[in-house]
């Protein structure tokens, strides 16, 4: 799947800032809310403007990019690293400037595994892309910058230390592989709706993505009660 | 013991490790092809009228002195003969549905045929037709007209087309003076291109159209049935087969199209009747209705189920039989239909078809036919004859009965007889005859009933006086023994050649197993020898990128158990191989460096897979196309000429550009003075190439100063240049004794001067995509070695060396695979470009065009691949003391090959696999058994090119 690439920008940040971390209990809140966002979404589309993923990929696709869009942007921004010396706002504009540039990756990761490519598919891919920029590159963003040390350990080495590590690169990486899983349905011959790009992709991408949060949660956890046991 | 130990005391060691592998392989694949192919010879023989009188029995003429032809083998019943197909014709299409359970929506729609079989001593019959699989078309008119059973490959000088050349119903017609007429569907052009007088093909392959073939059809049959110049008329209508494929059985479309047909029919059976008075046009005229084969409710057919074989049979006699006749040897059921009227309907084998109606129609039967004359069917018109006329003199008293049934026995005397023949000419020219006990009890009931007809003429003949004619049990006995011999001789046929050993099959792939077995053992064990003999051998592990390796070769081994990945393999390669390519990059990026190449190769599969696309989106025109533009880059050319020249252009520079790399790879290495002429001899076919395309180009139209004989010559001159280059780099592995001192170079430039020896042929059979495709994999290539160098760094070169290659292997044989479809091929037959076999020659020759295809479809994929694995090896080889790196590097090398072979193992034992699961599946013989095919040859050409690669470069 569309694995991470990022532009090589100049990193002017070390990579042993001042780390904010965050409590079982922020995790746990952030994963749920973003959950919801993304439950609720769906819900909206299915009941306000009466569209689903299969009929209508690319309006759900939107729909569900915009509404959660603010959701991962606003919660990841409090996040954000060295809170003294970056604002909230700066944050909040860093991952909107983020959002089309991962998008931009995205796309070209699923053209080189297989994305039909058309007139016909431009929005679908666009909007497809652009969630799973929100779901991958964003909170990275939000929350490192241009950090390219942090980028690397993140989504390169994928070695994460510390919870907000976890919260960012888990979900990043469930979506990806989820959406690489989602994508092999798509030849069979089935003849289902949802065997079209991108609406298998889309879910195995949740999906991925629901179950990362959930495994990000218990590395919190985890990793909140060593710190506690190493505390004592 | 270190590796140099080891390695000296089994100098041939790789050699017969993979001379045993191949061995293995190739028992396995024999035995599973043996149980699984159904193979048949076609045989070059035909039947001729004079042959008959080497049969025992008794020739028509002694019967019936008066008639004004010569006659052949059975007396004709039948002058004219129509024969209306209607493709994938169910038989619960035909027959009225109280024959079944229950009523359906598309029953009882063709109530014409329910009208006249039903008419009181009406000659006309419905019959259920039992078809053999595979039910596509075209294997369905070969077996309606051979009479023969179908087989997968029929072993013969089929190469390159459809075109039955065995003995058949339409050759037999021609051959004897029969005027045939066709019109509709265009396969029988393909398979008769030459026979008929007149023809009206329609395009048959687009099933979304359900009008244009019945429509052709109708505007020149109808016409036709008041004309003279036939004598048979073959009409095939095509759209039930497309409304079942398009909407299904239970459908609209289908059922206004059956309401067609029906309108039709009448429209046909009128003028017939209406002219069918004595010295009318149709006096002796018989029409037959029947289908092909038949389909399931979702319309596909192919398969062996019931619904797909069973089709019907509808024949008329437009003279009326003075009497019904041989009741007895009635196989018929008959129901009350709808309206309550009687109507019988009888049970045909496809397979007597071809050599019913040649009984009928009075020429010889089709040699290779082991069908018998269907007694019901010829009964429906050989009740047909002026019984007075004949045999006036001595037997008044003969009921018509036996009259009919003494001749019905002479009629399968001599059935009897030429199936006996076809069975003993085929066990004795065919490679894979039949048994001796099975012949022998044929042959046994043979002579048996044989005996029995001499000794019942001989009774005759004594007792001429008293009696002039045969009692009726004796002849019904005879019959009974004929019927027994052509059933028993079919049986054989069909165990033959449709039915699978399972047992087989069962051995062949436990041979598989254990070769894969045997092959991950050696890996393995040169992997320990290797970890032993290096001291600091710290043990990393499972590395990811094993594992990785592993679940890359797992996914695409099981995606062969589904037909949609079949279909869709290119894609699913290129689709791991990108996932590859982005991992890469991610480790690239991991370690600060070979950024570009990573990048690149990405780009190359992004480039890769587009092509690949545009494959298989040729292929869903089917072959019409592809014979039009034989390189998907003229397709693309078509229309502006901005383009037309790039698409001369680019392939020539690319051209240039490979030989320069060529030059610069010469002029780098110190001097290996031989070599360097093998290479340059390559740099020379190159610019032979760029001549002889710029010659073919109409862009550039240069006067064509050599004339005619120039367009074969280059080509030739070229495979003659390359095959003196394999000659003299066999050669130098003989005789030269290499230096030890630059050996690394060495074989760097040995696999370069291989690799150039084969491109230059394989470039000039791709066409103009060649040079493209070449340049895209040594890009590739580079990539691979430049990526992989990646992780020695980090690795050091003490790691085991199954971690460190399995990666890049993997990736080297995702490549291939997507080299292989991307220039155009697919696992089909019809994917194989025959174009490529006639360039550089006009007439077909068998042997030379065999080669040039095998060099054509497996080039890019197998044969290049394998010769250049070693710079997987050499280009990153940069670590030891110097007396142990020439071990090492040729351990690691034998390594490299034993993956390899693995890989394609792996896929060939998956497809194996799925063969022996689907067996009975629908698409069998369309999708599974070619793929099957495609993989043997591949992984037999991969084992010999991988000895052969062992021999050359190990030494």
């Amino acid at each position: 799947m569309e694995k991470r690439k990022k532009k090589p920008v100049k990193a002017s940040m070390g990579g042993n800032g001042t780390v904010s971390s965050a409590s079982p209990s922020h995790a746990f809140l952030l994963h749920l809310i973003c959950g919801l966002g993304l439950a609720s979404s769906f819900w909206v589309a299915n009941n306000v403007y009466s569209v689903n993923l299969i009929t209508n990929p690319s309006q759900t696709l939107r729909l569900i990019w915009v509404i959660e869009a603010p959701i991962v942007i606003l919660l990841y921004s409090l996040f954000r690293k060295n809170p003294d010396q970056c604002s909230y706002l700066k944050a909040v504009g860093r991952s909107m400037l983020v959002l089309p540039a991962g998008a931009v990756v995205n796309a070209l990761g699923a053209i080189a595994l297989g994305a039909p490519v058309g007139i016909q598919y431009f929005l679908r891919t666009l909007n497809w892309s652009l969630l799973m920029s929100l779901l991958t590159f964003v909170p990275a963003a939000t929350v490192f910058g241009s950090s390219w040390t942090d980028w690397r350990r993140l989504f390169a080495h994928s070695k994460p230390i510390g919870s907000i590590d976890y919260m960012i690169c888990l979900p990043a990486h469930g979506a990806v592989i989820g959406a690489w899983f989602g994508a092999w349905p798509m030849p069979l011959d089935w003849e289902r709706p949802w065997q079209e790009w991108p609406i298998s992709v889309s879910y195995g991408a949740m999906a991925g993505y629901l179950v990362a949060m959930v495994a990000s949660f218990g590395f919190v956890l985890w990793h909140g009660d060593r710190q506690h046991v190493k505390g004592d | 013991m270190g590796p140099a130990e080891w390695w000296s005391r089994g100098e041939k060691r790789p050699f017969s490790l993979f001379l045993l592998i191949a061995g293995l392989h190739f028992v396995a694949i024999l035995l599973f092809t043996r149980g699984f192919l159904l193979t048949r010879t076609e045989l070059p023989h035909y039947s001729n009228c004079s042959d008959v009188s080497r049969s025992p029995c008794v020739p028509p003429t002694q019967f019936n002195q008066t008639n004004r032809n010569p006659l052949c083998w059975t007396k004709p019943a039948v002058d004219r003969l129509v024969i209306i197909v209607l493709d994938a014709l169910r038989f619960d299409f035909v027959a009225p549905s109280t024959f079944f359970e229950e009523r359906k929506p598309w029953m009882d729609k063709l109530q014409v045929l329910h009208k006249l079989a039903s008419r009181p001593g009406s000659s006309a019959r419905i019959f259920k037709a039992i078809a053999d699989p595979p039910t596509t078309s075209l294997q369905r008119l070969k077996g309606l007209t051979t009479g023969g059973l179908p087989t997968f490959i029929d072993v013969g000088n089929s190469f390159g087309g459809s075109a039955i050349v065995e003995d058949n119903l339409v050759h037999q017609l021609v051959q004897n003076g029969k005027r045939v007429a066709m019109m509709g569907d265009d396969t029988w052009l393909q398979v008769f291109p030459h026979h008929f007088n007149k023809s009206y093909p329609f395009p048959s392959f687009n099933v979304k159209d359900l009008d244009t073939v019945d429509n052709g059809c109708i505007k020149h049959l109808l016409p036709a049935l008041y004309e003279e110049d036939w004598d048979v008329l073959i009409a095939h209508f095509l759209g039930v087969d497309h409304a079942g494929h398009i909407f299904g059985v239970d459908s609209i479309p289908m059922i206004e199209k059956l309401e067609q047909y029906n309108a039709i029919l009448e429209k046909v059976i009128e003028p017939l009747e209406s002219q069918s008075g004595p010295g009318g046009l149709h006096e002796n005229t018989l029409l037959l209705v029947m289908g092909d084969h038949g389909q399931t409710l979702n319309g596909d057919h192919g398969g062996g189920t019931a619904e797909e074989v069973e089709t019907s049979i509808f024949a008329l006699s437009l003279k009326k039989p003075p009497s019904s006749v041989a009741l007895e040897l009635d196989t018929s059921s008959c129901q009350l239909d709808l309206d309550g009227r009687k109507m019988c309907i009888s049970s045909i084998q496809q397979l007597d078809f071809a050599v019913t109606v040649s009984a009928l129609l009075g020429v010889p039967f089709p040699f290779g036919s082991i069908g018998l004359v269907n007694p019901e069917l010829y009964a429906v018109a050989a009740g047909t004859w002026n019984l007075e006329s004949s045999n006036v003199d001595s037997c008044q008293k003969q009921s018509n009965l036996e009259k009919w049934l003494q001749n019905y026995v002479n009629v399968l005397c001599i059935n009897s007889w030429q199936v006996k023949r076809y069975i003993d000419v085929y066990s004795t020219s065919s490679v894979i005859g039949f048994s001796n006990e099975d012949l022998l009890h044929v042959s046994d009931m043979y002579t048996q009933a044989e005996e029995n007809w001499l000794h019942t003429k001989k009774e005759l003949m004594l007792h001429e006086n008293e009696s002039c004619h045969i009692s009726l049990p004796t002849l019904k006995r005879q019959i009974d023994a004929y019927f027994k011999f052509l059933a028993s001789a079919a049986e054989l046929a069909r165990s033959k050649w449709t039915e699978f050993n399972l047992k087989m099959m069962g051995i062949g792939f436990g041979i598989m197993l254990i070769s894969l077995f045997i092959h991950f053992l050696a890996i393995k064990r040169i992997d320990k020898l290797f970890g032993v003999s290096v001291p600091s051998s710290c043990n990393s592990g499972i590395s990811f990128w094993l594992i990785f390796a592993y679940i890359v070769v797992a996914l695409r081994a099981c995606s062969f158990l589904s037909n949609s990945y079949i279909l869709e393999e290119g894609k699913a390669a290129s689709f791991l191989l990108a996932t590859t390519g982005i991992l890469n990059l991610r480790y690239s990026i991991m370690k600060k460096k070979m950024l570009l190449e990573a990048m690149v190769f990405l780009l190359l599969i992004s480039i890769v897979r587009f092509t690949i696309e545009l494959g298989l989106s040729k292929r869903a025109f089917s072959s019409v196309l592809s014979n039009i533009c034989p390189s998907w880059m003229l397709g693309i050319a078509n229309g502006c000429p901005v383009w037309e020249y790039v698409a001369e252009i680019v392939p020539i520079l690319a051209l240039f550009l490979l030989a320069f790399m060529l030059y610069k790879s010469i002029a780098r290495s110190s001097c290996q003075g031989f070599l360097k002429y093998v290479i340059i001899g390559t740099m020379f076919s190159y610019m032979l190439i760029a001549v002889y395309w710029a010659l073919e180009s109409n862009v550039l139209s240069l006067p064509l100063v050599l004339g005619g004989i120039k367009r074969n010559f280059i080509p030739r001159i070229i495979y003659a240049i390359g095959f003196v280059q394999l000659l003299s780099l066999a050669l130098v592995q003989f005789f030269n004794e290499e230096r030890s001192s630059d050996w690394e170079e060495g074989i760097v430039i040995k696999t370069v001067a291989m690799l150039s020896a084969w491109s230059s042929t394989i470039i000039i059979l791709s066409g103009k995509q060649g040079p493209l495709v070449a340049f895209a994999s040594v890009v590739g290539g580079w990539c691979i070695t430049r990526s992989e160098s990646l992780e020695l760094d980090t690795k050091k070169w003490n790691s085991r060396i199954l971690t460190f290659y399995s990666f890049p292997v993997t990736q080297w044989s995702l490549l291939a695979v997507c080299l292989f479809f991307c220039t155009g091929h697919w696992c089909a037959f019809d994917g194989l470009r025959y174009a490529a076999a006639f360039i550089g020659f006009d007439e077909f020759i068998l042997i030379p065009q065999a080669v040039l295809l095998t060099i054509d479809t497996f080039g890019f994929s197998h044969i290049l691949p394998i010769f250049g694995l070693p710079f997987i090896v050499a280009c990153q080889y940069s670590f030891g003391q110097a007396e142990q790196r020439k071990r090492f590097f040729f351990m690691h090398l034998s390594q490299v090959y034993l993956m390899y072979g693995l890989i394609m193992a792996t896929t060939m034992t998956f497809t194996i696999l799925c063969v022996t699961i689907q067996r009975r599946h629908l698409m069998v013989w369309g999708l599974f058994a070619p793929k099957f095919v495609f993989d043997v040859v591949g992984l037999t050409l991969t084992d010999i090119l991988i000895c052969f690669a062992s021999l050359y470069y190990f030494g």
